[in-house]
């Protein structure tokens, strides 16, 4: 088809009244070239319109594979606690989790948000209240069909303080407690705190707790795990593993393995070293295990983009970095893509001190990329009155490649006579009671955390860099970008969302409160023999499509 | 036994029994006052570094957390007198088969320890002590002492690259499948169990050369090559006799540490013993099941010790005279 014809079929897509006028704005965009076909037809799922998107092919359809049947074996890491759906926070209990729970909305990292639990949904003008029709005939894994009752109960159960959800912070400020509201059996809709034109993020994978449960539902989820997915618990045992078969009921194409089992690992040596017996098909990767399997061909390194950083933050109201120049001038120490080809080994994408990872719609491309400037750098620091550099303490954690990183790091500011000394602490101690004046993460002068990856960059803009926000490390306190702030939060349409971002990343460069070097990839590593292993960027694992080769 | 020997064994066992109540009662105040200096709150580390403080509040709240610490110990410890160890916050479910499982799977490595360490270590040592300063009683004590100074986590990789790996004889894991027989799991164990034995084995071998040397050069043995006994009688009548109070003792305090939880190798063959149950509640501040797993290891530590000095007792007939009335 050619690029003008598609673009009247897509111009004719009969929307409703906001909507439409959005939907317009994006096939311009679009259509000035602006906007790659596959990321104007991710934004139709956004704006609701998933049949449509699903019709251009989008959503990977699940072609079934030649042969049913076999068991997936896979290794996780120990969850660190009893896996309740409204509690979990760490990859192994998310991945469980994952064979059994489902969610309105799947973002999936190729296609974008999937209709699961929910058929459809739109938003009012405002974007204020947003309705979800529910898919009809879907059954809990006990038998017991689903309703409006238990979508509305489920989200209730996480914005309620007294639940102890670890969900609560990704829901502050956009949907308290009564906002959840059945309209009828098959209908939901959600009463905002305040617009949010991505809300439908917010009731998809991306937010890991807000798997559909029974209204019921007592917190004792190991019992029986009972949800709605393509698998049902065989059986559970704490600390060593656990075993699922085919949910033969499934509201969807039916899983393909016959079962799927799950040992937990406290090692991850030990976890390669059963990938490589043989006695595994899938385990999570991590930089040091990919060079165990590089360039052996029973294996296969599978690798989704993300937008998981770890950003340094800088505290702009202590010396030295009271002084942008001085942020600046250590942000343009560092050659990012150094980083990204020799610490990362190319699983990654060079970040530009912002949130906005390329992966994300709304962010603005023409915002100039940061390079590593050592005369520059220099010059600033002389402006400053530090033209000899000066001592600076890095705080960070023992967590995945960060303390290479922070090595470097301190590399890359020798060359401009920024002298850091480093202090690598275990995970929980850096991260502390995580509350202000007693957390090293958030106390310290200078600092690296780990964040993982999110669907949208709302959560990263308010909670680390609004200067009311829980993670504010850098405490940033800026009332220009509070407002602008506020304007993207407002943006309902692309165009003016990058508009908005644009400003945004623009004034975050300028002012340099974090650097982001990195925006790394999420990998698993998989044995040859098995095709069809989907995961999303924060550990979830998606396997009724897979098949033995 | 004889009843006078009965009698002198009532009295060191009701000292010792006094003395475990105490060390038990001070290491469960220990621990429960090392639970403050950790960083972070249960609530805290239970929902992560990105939970919302109010959920963290009110989790504390419901687990009883954010009571005065004197008042969390009373509670637990007047519940504990009674054998109630109460529930594991993080596993959400009672402490006491969490434990028992974990000294199951300690036992049951231990055992397999044991039954290589045992007749290997004391029959290199006699070997050794036997040929003192032969070329045989070089090796046996050079290869002892490099064996033992490689760290379990480097021999155990190794041997699990080789033997699992490569070889494919054990499997990589320790941890038996569901309803696995007593020979099976012990087939399982086989490869977790060798880094520790070889990392024993060169001490165990040198207190039995020691013994050996030490017996032989003593008078009664003397007396009994004199008393023209074969040179069997001499060897497992007077000399082994002798010669293996030492060495029962070291094993009996090294079966103590076999028992009481091996971090490095239960993580790394993936096996829920006490190691693990201790290290994993101490991640997760869980400490109703902190506090029964550190009271579960006190109390074999002690035991062991114990019990090794009962063996010696035993043996040593030196021993047995003094304690008579």
């Amino acid at each position: 088809m050619t690029k003008r014809s598609d673009i009247d079929l897509l111009r004719n897509q009969s929307t409703r009244g906001q909507n439409g006028d959005i939907w317009n704005v994006a096939v311009d965009e679009y259509a000035q070239g602006f906007l790659k076909r596959r990321d104007l037809l991710k934004y139709a799922a956004l704006l609701g319109l998933t049949g449509f998107a699903a019709s251009q092919g989008l959503f990977t359809s699940g072609a079934r594979a030649a042969t049913a049947g076999g068991t997936v074996r896979v290794g996780l890491g120990q969850p660190t606690k009893a896996i309740d759906p409204v509690t979990i926070t760490d990859p192994a209990s998310i991945g469980v989790l994952s064979q059994v729970g489902e969610y309105l909305i799947l973002d999936d990292p190729k296609d974008g948000l999937q209709p699961k639990l929910a058929l459809s949904w739109e938003a009012d003008e405002t974007a204020k209240r947003w309705t979800f029709k529910l898919r009809p005939g879907v059954k809990f894994h006990d038998g017991r069909s689903v309703t409006a009752k238990d979508v509305v109960a489920s989200f209730e159960r996480l914005v309620d303080p007294a639940s102890g959800s670890s969900a609560l912070s990704a829901y502050k400020g956009i949907l308290s407690k009564g906002g959840a509201k059945v309209v009828d059996d098959e209908t939901v809709a959600f009463d905002l705190d305040q617009s949010n034109g991505n809300f439908p993020f917010y009731v998809s994978s991306d937010v890991y707790n807000a798997v559909i449960l029974p209204a019921d539902y007592a917190g004792d989820f190991e019992k029986n795990f009972n949800g709605t997915g393509p698998f049902k618990l065989d059986s559970f045992r704490p600390k060593q593993g656990a075993s699922f078969v085919r949910n033969p009921d499934y509201w969807g194409d039916k899983a393909l393995p016959d079962r799927v089992e799950i040992k937990f690992f406290d090692d991850e040596q030990a976890q390669v070293l059963a990938l490589q017996a043989g006695q595994l098909d899938v385990i999570p990767s991590t930089t040091r295990l990919e060079l165990a399997i590089e360039g052996n061909p029973n294996f296969k390194l599978l690798s989704v983009q993300a937008s998981s950083h770890d950003p340094a933050h800088l505290r702009t109201d202590q010396a030295p970095f009271t002084d942008k120049r001085v942020r600046r001038a250590l942000a343009l120490t560092i050659d990012r893509e150094a980083v990204v080809k020799g610490l990362l080994k190319d699983r990654a994408v060079v970040g530009n001190d912002t949130p906005f990872a390329p992966i994300f719609p709304s962010a603005d491309p023409s915002v100039p990329q940061r390079k590593q400037d050592i005369a520059e750098a220099k010059r600033l620091l002389g402006e400053a009155g530090v033209p000899n550099g000066f001592e600076v303490t890095l705080t960070t954690e023992r967590a995945y490649d960060i303390p290479d990183y922070a090595v470097i790091i301190q590399n890359f500011a020798k060359k401009a006579g920024i002298d850091i000394k480093l202090n690598v602490l275990p995970q929980d101690a850096y991260y502390g009671s995580a509350t202000f004046g007693s957390s090293p993460w958030l106390d310290s002068n200078l600092g690296i955390t780990d964040f993982g990856h999110r669907g949208t960059p709302d959560i990263f803009l308010n909670a680390t860099l609004k200067s009311s926000g829980a993670w504010n490390a850098a405490h940033f306190n800026n009332p220009d970008y509070d407002a602008l702030l506020l304007d993207y939060g407002k943006a309902r349409d692309l165009q003016a969302q990058r508009v908005a971002a644009g400003k945004i990343q623009n004034l975050l460069l300028d002012e340099t409160p974090l650097i982001i070097s990195y925006f790394s990839q999420y990998s698993r590593i998989v044995s040859s023999k098995v095709e069809g292993v989907r995961f999303t960027a924060i550990s979830h694992l998606l396997l009724d499509k897979v098949s033995f080769v | 036994m004889s009843g006078i020997a009965s009698i002198a064994i009532v009295r060191p066992v009701a000292a010792r029994a006094g003395s475990l109540l105490l060390t038990l009662w001070l290491v469960s105040a220990l621990v429960f006052l090392a639970g403050q200096v950790l960083p972070g709150d249960v609530g805290r580390v239970m929902l992560g570094p990105f939970a919302d403080a109010q959920s963290v509040a009110e989790l504390n709240h419901k687990l009883g957390t954010d009571q005065p610490i004197l008042l969390q110990y009373w509670h637990w410890f007047s519940r504990a007198i009674t054998g109630d160890f109460g529930d594991s916050l993080s596993m959400r479910a009672p402490v006491v088969p969490f434990v028992l499982q974990g000294i199951r799977n300690s036992a049951a490595l231990a055992g397999v320890v044991l039954l290589f360490l045992v007749p290997i270590g004391i029959g290199a040592g006699v070997a050794a002590g036997l040929r003192a300063g032969s070329l045989i009683d070089k090796l046996i004590v050079l290869t002892g002492v490099s064996l033992s100074i490689v760290p379990d986590f480097v021999s155990g990789l190794l041997l699990l690259m080789v033997f699992g790996l490569w070889l494919a004889w054990f499997p990589i894991t320790g941890a038996a499948p569901d309803g696995a027989g007593f020979w099976t799991s012990s087939y399982y164990l086989i490869l977790p169990a060798l880094p520790l034995v070889l990392n024993l084995i060169g001490y165990v071998a040198r207190m039995t050369r020691a013994g050996v040397i030490e017996a032989r050069a003593a008078d009664y043995t003397r007396t009994a090559i004199l008393k023209g006994l074969s040179p069997s009688q001499v060897l497992f009548k007077h000399v082994l006799r002798n010669a293996l109070v030492p060495t029962v003792a070291v094993i009996a305090t090294q079966s103590g540490f076999l028992l009481g939880g091996l971090v490095v190798i239960e993580a790394l063959f993936g096996i829920q013993g006490l190691g693990n149950l201790v290290l994993s509640a101490a991640k997760a501040r869980d400490f109703p099941m902190l506090e029964a797993g550190v009271l579960v290891m006190a109390t074999i530590f002690v035991s062991t010790a114990a019990i090794g000095d009962f063996l010696q007792a035993l043996l040593d007939p030196r021993q047995r005279r003094r304690s008579a009335p």
